[in-house]
């Protein structure tokens, strides 16, 4: 575990000499987040209106999370790096190396992402207050119980991206199936919570990753419960311990595949 | 001066067809990629469809005219990344000293740099378009014109990114800049400008060209008028113009990095 650690922190003290990098990476989030505020302000005919329970500002805000949730935690090296390693053979060094390399992948992720999501949590925040004068509910109290909720949401969507990634050991390219996860995360997971689909829909929503990787952390900075966190924490629970058998059985099989010329 | 023009013309088309015969080189990838961006743009008929139950018009368009206009998004990204797809790559050229390859030849450094590269998704771009404008909006006249904006629109969004990838002649960092203002001009143009009210409407005309490349076309479909037409030929023909410009000033400024490289 030390040296997953170690990994973590070489890659967070990386990151930290490119803060500008991050903070232009602003730009595209704040339009974003200003096309989403446009809609939504459109849609709801007045601030009293209640679309599916949520008022203007309740929606507005779960908005802000997801889109944190999804700009927070981009990097290239789950997607990319991991497919481009499996195509090219690189992952042969990785492989003879003193540890796991899909735990070195997820740590130099972490190590990627920490610094970053912080960051866009606090720009979003920022926006947040200024368009909508904050969030009515929101108790700090509840703060240590959004901290495990959103890190295994974080872990649950990088153990899905990394899983889609691996792929690559079977077929050449592994992007396209990026696109259809991001796609089914951006527009059903960010831009809706799952009581404004019909309601034949919700339930197979709610078995998606959808609710444990967006709904599940938004749903509850904006209306908590314990029962509700009780039901994403069990949910989480149950994805992350399928997705880590699966990581290992196909990992195992996929390796088997690689074949190295030499060079 | 015409001939000129031709010739310049068949080199990009030549240039096109290698690139698409060597992306063809692995079949399977090939027509996976162009299934996929079908189905990874046809997500998006879920969003308009769950925001059309909540309201029968947004931003003052309907339905189909929301989808006219994703699928007006989706081919000129389509084409702009066909046929000019470097454009897009421009400041890792600059900063990476790749251009060298492209000055010793005999035709337009522009056009042979931005042409050198095609990507195979973005066919699946194109067809969505078409296949959005078939069950939508079908007509011969909309076939014409969405054919037409199609391709004005795919030359207003790749001479943006020689616009804004040419910063990096000047600026460091600007790579970073250009992408963003990339995504920000692709993220709009797929939502109605009804939604957008004063000074950040003006931007989506000037700054930000979306209006000429997806609004203006969009509403000349539904309703033509002859100046807007005008308006949107004319804004391509300007911004082509301000794109050389800028490069060929930006080019002025480049070092090469000696960096060893052959285009085969």
């Amino acid at each position: 575990m030390r040296k997953y650690l170690y990994i973590y922190k070489a890659t967070l003290l990386e990151k930290l000499q490119y803060i500008m990098n991050i903070v232009l990476g602003f730009i595209s989030f704040f339009v974003m987040l200003f096309i989403f505020v446009n809609l939504w302000n459109y849609i709801y005919a007045d601030s009293t209106q209640l679309i599916s329970g949520y008022s203007r500002t309740q929606m507005i805000w779960y908005v802000i999370i997801t889109e944190t949730l999804w700009f927070g935690t981009r990097t290239s090296t789950l997607t990319n790096q991991v497919s481009q390693d499996i195509k090219s053979g690189t992952i042969a060094y990785g492989m003879n190396k003193p540890y796991n390399y899909m735990y070195f992948v997820i740590a130099k992720h972490f190590g990627e992402i920490t610094f970053q999501f912080f960051l866009f949590l606090i720009a979003g925040a920022v926006v947040g207050v200024l368009f909508l004068g904050g969030l009515p509910g929101f108790n700090w109290m509840y703060l240590p119980f959004y901290i495990p909720v959103f890190f295994l949401g974080i872990l649950i969507n990088s153990l899905i991206r990394l899983l889609i990634s691996i792929f690559s050991f079977w077929i050449e390219d592994s992007g396209p199936f990026h696109w259809i996860y991001n796609k089914l995360i951006i527009v059903v997971g960010t831009l809706f919570p799952v009581e404004i689909f019909p309601f034949w829909l919700q339930p197979i929503i709610r078995i998606s990753p959808i609710f444990v990787v967006t709904y599940g952390p938004a749903k509850l900075v904006i209306d908590f419960s314990i029962e509700k966190l009780f039901k994403v924490l069990t949910a989480q629970t149950a994805y992350l311990v399928g997705l880590v058998c699966l990581l290992a059985f196909f990992y195992q099989r996929g390796v088997k595949k690689v074949n190295v010329n030499g060079g | 001066m015409l001939m000129e023009a031709r010739n310049q013309l068949k080199v990009i088309l030549l240039s096109v067809k290698y690139n698409i015969m060597r992306e063809m080189t692995n079949r399977t990838t090939f027509v996976t990629n162009i299934f996929f961006m079908i189905l990874n743009n046809s997500t998006f008929i879920v969003q308009w469809l769950i925001l059309f139950r909540l309201k029968n018009n947004v931003g003052g368009y309907a339905f189909d005219e929301v989808m006219t206009l994703w699928g007006f998004g989706a081919s000129t990204f389509g084409i702009a990344h066909i046929f000019f797809r470097k454009a897009f790559e421009l400041p890792d050229l600059i900063i990476n000293g790749k251009l060298d390859a492209f000055l010793v030849q005999p035709k337009s450094v522009l056009l042979g740099v931005i042409t050198s590269a095609t990507s195979t998704s973005a066919i699946g771009d194109v067809i969505y378009g078409y296949i959005i404008l078939v069950v939508f909006n079908f007509s011969i006249r909309n076939l014409c014109f969405f054919t037409l904006f199609t391709i004005t629109g795919g030359i207003i969004l790749t001479a943006f990114a020689v616009i804004t990838g040419s910063l990096s002649f000047w600026l460091v960092r600007a790579d970073i800049l250009s992408n963003n203002l990339m995504n920000v001009m692709v993220s709009v143009s797929t939502y109605p400008d009804g939604i957008f009210k004063g000074i950040v409407r003006l931007l989506l005309y000037t700054v930000i060209p979306t209006g000429f490349a997806v609004y203006l076309p969009v509403r000349l479909m539904v309703r033509f008028r002859l100046d807007l037409l005008l308006g949107v030929l004319g804004f391509t023909a300007a911004i082509c113009s301000l794109a050389g410009l800028i490069f060929y000033k930006g080019l002025k400024r480049y070092a090469s990095s000696s960096l060893m490289s052959a285009r085969i």
